[in-house]
């Protein structure tokens, strides 16, 4: 047990080290990348740069530097904004992201994992018909489209949503809706699945054969092993909402992290991409440890095999 | 008991047909044959795999045999729809010239008798009284901007005719008076090239490290697993994103970028292909006649992956195209005026308030395109998994 | 005679698939009397399985009973409404399946799995039910039985597992248990010591017994008659001595051929009956052995034969045992022509 965890925080560690290294050295591909002097650049973000990293150094030097800076939290000051830290940066947009980002994850789970339950006990009826398709929709149509056509649609023509911001609290619809979209349905479309391979499995058939309420059965039986697929999904469902985040904050001018990266990128803000991208990976990281738990909790095959 | 009579001459041998034990079993179908019947079956899937070899036929000689190109502008000719109410106005020599009026830009194009565009009706603006004035011969037309209505110079208010179909710009033309049609046919070319070709690039890095570790196993195939989940943790549309900024947006950056990323998943699925095949016999028959181990891999393992690879890759593709009009979507995917299903409906977003429908083709083609991969991946693993075969 | 506490008669059932109604039970028929145990014979897709499976309830869904009675203690089976035969399930009718692997559910520890069939068949506080499933755990051998309750199906071996599946299966005292090739997957020293623990705890309980299996050398030991299943049918019906004494249709005789004789020690030759099953959805019209019988007539293909008692209590559904029929060696020459 405290072997597996044990496991799962150093992998979570080496992965996160993997990719900072990453991330460092390809910025530092860039012709005129973030540690580069540079003619053009404002004389005082210059100097905070040369501060920080010391420009003259070998490579080496200025990625332990990095390094150093990152184990305490300090992303080091941004390639753009005068006296701005990459810290601040993200400080100012983590509220909206936040808030739009755990409420999709919210909608994600309470949506998906029922709707793929209702689809899978029904199979082949009208539910399970209407679900799929919905869910079939839900993961062909790209995020941006039901994005803009729900802008239209709902705030432009209808009027019952504003077109931006979330000042009103039906604001939070559109963007919320379109980032967890693709997830609801993909999210379904696995628990339908998983539940449908749940009741074909023996024991299934045992639980029956001991006389037990079909309530029972799905609840207790079935379920909970038919989540643990699931689980395994939302990892990837957080990065993936993270990186959603980046059209939808752009399509409804939300002042969240999304926008000020896709900013920066335009802004070729280096050190703030750099920084963004390591605060994601660190947050998926933390993320998918919670799975891994959550696995734990659920699955007690796990204990077993990996404290071996 | 009492038998029922039974006539003498059935109780003689039944006639055998030499190997008629053997032949009773249910008639069984070579794997191949059974998972093309099951796919030819599922229409979803087969509907996916017209729509999809249409529109690559379409993206290969679209470009060709269109009248227009990808890159023309036209700014007197900019946001035509692909149709429109048309009016008529005939003058005092009995010249009847037909126009529709276009509420986006308030503008007044001339219409031919087949439908084309003749060009843009340019009239006087009179910005104090809020009206343009055009002159038909010696007819008068006010267009009142507030109301947008046409009204001739006797007071008469102008009704619109009927439809007409866009003859010169079927899907109309964008904000630049570029042909719509002529640029979505370029997109989809751009869009399933970079889907492909790095679909391919993914499928051979994929095939090349699961088939190493899978194939030499102990410890490298440890080492090399590791290496896979690290990866597999790592956001990679982040790693895409990061590559564009290196690589600076563009065609084949976009390739190299997706190519470089996807594999994993290959990986894993060659690597348990080959972990299951190695046990099986013919496999050790061939090492112990001598066959080289690249000789192996590629006759004798591959072959038989080539089922969950199939799914795999026809999975990837979608993913590809996505990720690309995504990227294309926040400025990252290749270059003005080269067009990919991304850049056009981010350009069509620009101008959604005035043009909403400029969204509907570029969503329409980047969905359905989705939707028949989709179908495809869907009845391809449905196809290829045994234990639905009952 | 005790009246039968099971009696099965012309039970159908089919599979409805895409590619057409399969015909896994054709017409099955036995009596089973209280603490008897009956021994289910045949090659594999000969409907033994499914045949108990229909009786249960415990159909996939596409599975449908389409005829035939079950009256078990006078209640039929097979018109019993969904919470009364659920009743009966796991309480008056224990189950066993063939894969101890994965018939119990993984998530779950074995005390759970055991007590909660208790607690869903007998109105007792949980601690009488897990001092119950001790009890069980300690008759079926598992050792350290209390501290294993908490253990999950993975931490047992094979054995140990289709150990906890017989104390759920005895958690309720059933008055019949159905194994469905129990020992099938286990080790051969392990599928000794279940078997034993079976036959043990059968005439300790006093339950009757529906054994399926494979192997006939688990039926001499264990069965006190047989029933011998062929393409959805019973081909042969006798008291388990009478069986391997005097087999009487050619399938049965085609069995004991093929598995080393068990007086002679395993030193025969094994002889296979050549051929395979028939396809249950296209049924043979006539004897569904047929294809494969090395006596088979023209009368044979065409008409399907009834059962004929070739003594009291040992039935046989094959031809040769028409009155008229050809005398073969084994099979007919004793009877009367
Ligand atoms: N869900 C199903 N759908 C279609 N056909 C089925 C299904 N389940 C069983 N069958 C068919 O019913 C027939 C009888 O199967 P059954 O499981 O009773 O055989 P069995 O005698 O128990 O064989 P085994 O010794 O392999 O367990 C087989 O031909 C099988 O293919
Ligand atoms: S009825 Fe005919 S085919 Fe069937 S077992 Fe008897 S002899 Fe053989
Ligand atoms: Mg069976």
């Amino acid at each position: 047990m405290t072997g597996y965890v044990m496991q799962r925080l150093v992998l979570m560690l080496v992965t996160l080290l993997a990719i900072i290294t990453l991330t460092f050295f390809l910025m530092h591909a860039v012709p005129g990348g973030p540690f580069v002097s540079d003619k053009m650049m404002a004389p005082e973000i210059q100097a905070a740069i040369n501060a920080k990293y010391h420009l003259d150094d070998p490579v080496w030097l200025q990625y332990l530097n990095y390094l150093k800076g990152i184990a305490s939290f300090d992303l080091g000051p941004s390639f753009k904004y005068a006296g701005m830290s990459v810290n601040e940066i993200i400080a100012e947009g983590l509220p909206t992201t936040l808030k739009v980002g755990v409420l999709a994850l919210i909608c994600v789970v309470s949506l998906g994992v029922p709707l793929g339950i209702v689809a899978a006990l029904n199979r082949n009826r009208w539910p399970d018909t209407l679900v799929m398709v919905v869910a079939t929709i839900g993961v062909a149509v790209p995020s941006y489209v039901i994005a803009t056509v729900a802008l239209y649609l709902f705030a432009l023509r209808l009027g019952w949503v504003p077109t931006f911001g979330l000042d009103d609290w039906r604001g939070y619809f559109l963007p919320v809706f379109a980032l967890s979209g693709f997830w609801i349905s993909f999210i379904a479309r696995l628990a339908r699945s998983s539940l449908l391979e749940t009741l074909q499995q023996d024991y299934m058939i045992t639980a029956k054969a001991k006389g037990l309420k079909p309530g029972q059965i799905l609840f207790k039986h079935g379920l909970r092993n038919s989540l643990i697929p699931v689980v395994t999904v939302l990892g990837p469902v957080v990065a993936n909402l993270i990186t959603g985040s980046f059209v939808i904050e752009q399509i409804f001018a939300l002042p969240g992290i999304g926008r000020h990266f896709v900013l920066s990128i335009t802004n070729r803000d280096y050190t703030a991409i750099m920084g963004i991208t390591i605060f994601y990976a660190a947050v998926l990281m933390v993320m998918i440890f919670i799975v891994d738990m959550l696995y734990l909790v659920l699955d007690p095959r796990i204990k077993y095999r990996e404290a071996r | 008991m009492t038998d029922s009579p039974v006539a003498p001459q059935m109780w003689e041998p039944a006639a055998r047909v030499a190997g008629a034990a053997e032949q009773i079993a249910a008639p069984s179908l070579t794997y191949w044959q059974d998972v093309r019947q099951r796919l030819w079956r599922n229409r979803t899937a087969m509907a996916g795999l017209v729509f999809i070899i249409l529109l690559v036929i379409a993206a290969i000689f679209g470009p060709m045999v269109s009248p227009h190109t990808y890159y023309d502008q036209d700014l007197k000719l900019a946001n035509i729809p692909p149709a429109f109410q048309l009016y008529e106005v005939t003058d005092g020599s009995g010249e009847t010239t037909r126009f529709f009026f276009n509420s986006g830009n308030l503008n007044i194009y001339e219409v031919t008798d087949d439908g084309r565009i003749a060009g843009l009706i340019r009239g006087k603006k009179d910005l104090i009284k809020k009206q343009t004035l055009f002159t038909f011969g010696d007819v008068e037309v006010t267009l009142h901007t507030p109301t947008q209505t046409l009204t001739r110079g006797d007071g008469v208010v102008l009704a619109p005719g009927q439809w007409q179909w866009n003859m010169s710009n079927v899907f109309g033309t964008d904000q630049l008076g570029r042909d719509v049609l002529a640029r979505q046919l370029y997109g989809a070319r751009i869009s399933l090239t970079v889907a492909f070709v790095a679909t391919l690039v993914n499928f051979f890095i994929g095939v090349f490290y699961g088939g190493i570790s899978g194939y030499l196993g102990g410890r490298i195939d440890t080492l090399m697993m590791r290496i896979v989940e690290v990866i597999a943790t790592i956001p990679l549309t982040l790693y895409v994103i990061l590559i564009m900024v290196v690589f600076n947006s563009g065609f084949f950056s976009v390739i190299i970028a997706i190519g470089s990323v996807y594999w994993v998943d290959m990986a894993r699925i060659v690597r348990g292909q080959i972990l299951t095949l190695k046990q099986q016999d013919y496999v050790a028959a061939a090492r112990t006649m001598g066959a080289s181990t690249g000789r192996i891999l590629t006759r004798h393992l591959l072959p038989n992956s080539i089922g969950p690879i199939l799914v795999a890759l026809t999975m990837l593709i979608p993913s590809a195209i996505f990720i690309e009009s995504f990227m294309s979507f926040i400025g990252l995917g290749v270059t003005p005026p080269e067009a990919s299903w991304g850049t056009l409906t981010s350009e069509a977003v620009e101008t959604l308030r005035a043009y909403p429908y400029q969204m509907f083709f570029p969503a329409a083609a980047i969905s359905l395109t989705m939707f028949a991969f989709n179908f495809l991946g869907d009845g391809l693993r449905d196809a290829l998994d045994p234990r639905l075969r009952t | 005679m005790t009246a039968p506490l099971l009696s099965v008669s012309d039970l159908r059932t089919s599979f409805f698939t895409s590619r057409g109604e399969v015909q896994a039970v054709r017409g099955v028929s036995f009596e089973l009397r209280p603490g008897e145990i009956l021994g289910i014979v045949g090659e594999s897709g000969s409907g033994k399985s499914i045949t108990c499976m229909s009786l249960l309830g415990l159909l996939k869904s596409n599975g449908r009973v389409i005829g035939g009675s079950a009256l078990f203690e006078g209640q039929d089976l097979l018109t019993l409404d969904d919470r009364d035969l659920r009743r009966l399930r796991g309480d008056e009718i224990g189950m066993i399946f063939q894969d101890p692997m994965t018939s119990l559910n993984p998530t779950l520890t074995v005390g759970e799995q055991v007590i909660e069939t208790i607690l869903r068949h007998r109105r007792i506080s949980r601690a009488a039910a897990r001092q119950r499933a001790i009890e069980l755990f300690e008759l079926v051998r598992i050792p350290s039985a209390a501290k294993r309750l908490r253990s999950y199906p993975h931490e047992f071996s094979g054995g140990m597992r289709q150990r906890v599946m017989i104390a759920i299966a005895l958690s309720c005292d059933p008055k019949l248990l159905i194994a469905d090739e129990p020992t099938t997957a286990l080790d051969v020293t392990i599928q000794r010591q279940v078997l034993a623990l079976l036959k043990e705890l059968q005439s300790r309980l006093g339950m009757a017994v529906i054994l399926i299996t494979h192997d006939l050398g688990v039926i001499a030991e264990t069965a006190d008659r047989v029933l011998v299943m062929y393409g959805g049918m019973v081909m042969e019906e006798a008291p388990v001595r009478r069986i391997f004494a005097r087999p009487s249709h050619p399938y049965t005789r085609g069995l004991l051929a093929s598995i080393p004789d068990l007086r002679d020690g395993a030193h025969q030759r094994l002889t296979p009956i050549p051929g395979s099953p028939p396809d249950m959805r296209h049924p043979p019209a006539g004897c569904p052995f047929a294809p494969r019988c090395t006596h088979a007539m023209a009368q044979c293909a065409n008409v399907l034969p009834p059962v004929y008692d070739v003594e009291p209590g040992h039935g046989s559904r094959c031809w040769l045992h028409h009155p008229e029929a050809p005398r073969v060696e084994g099979v007919n020459d004793r009877e009367l022509a």
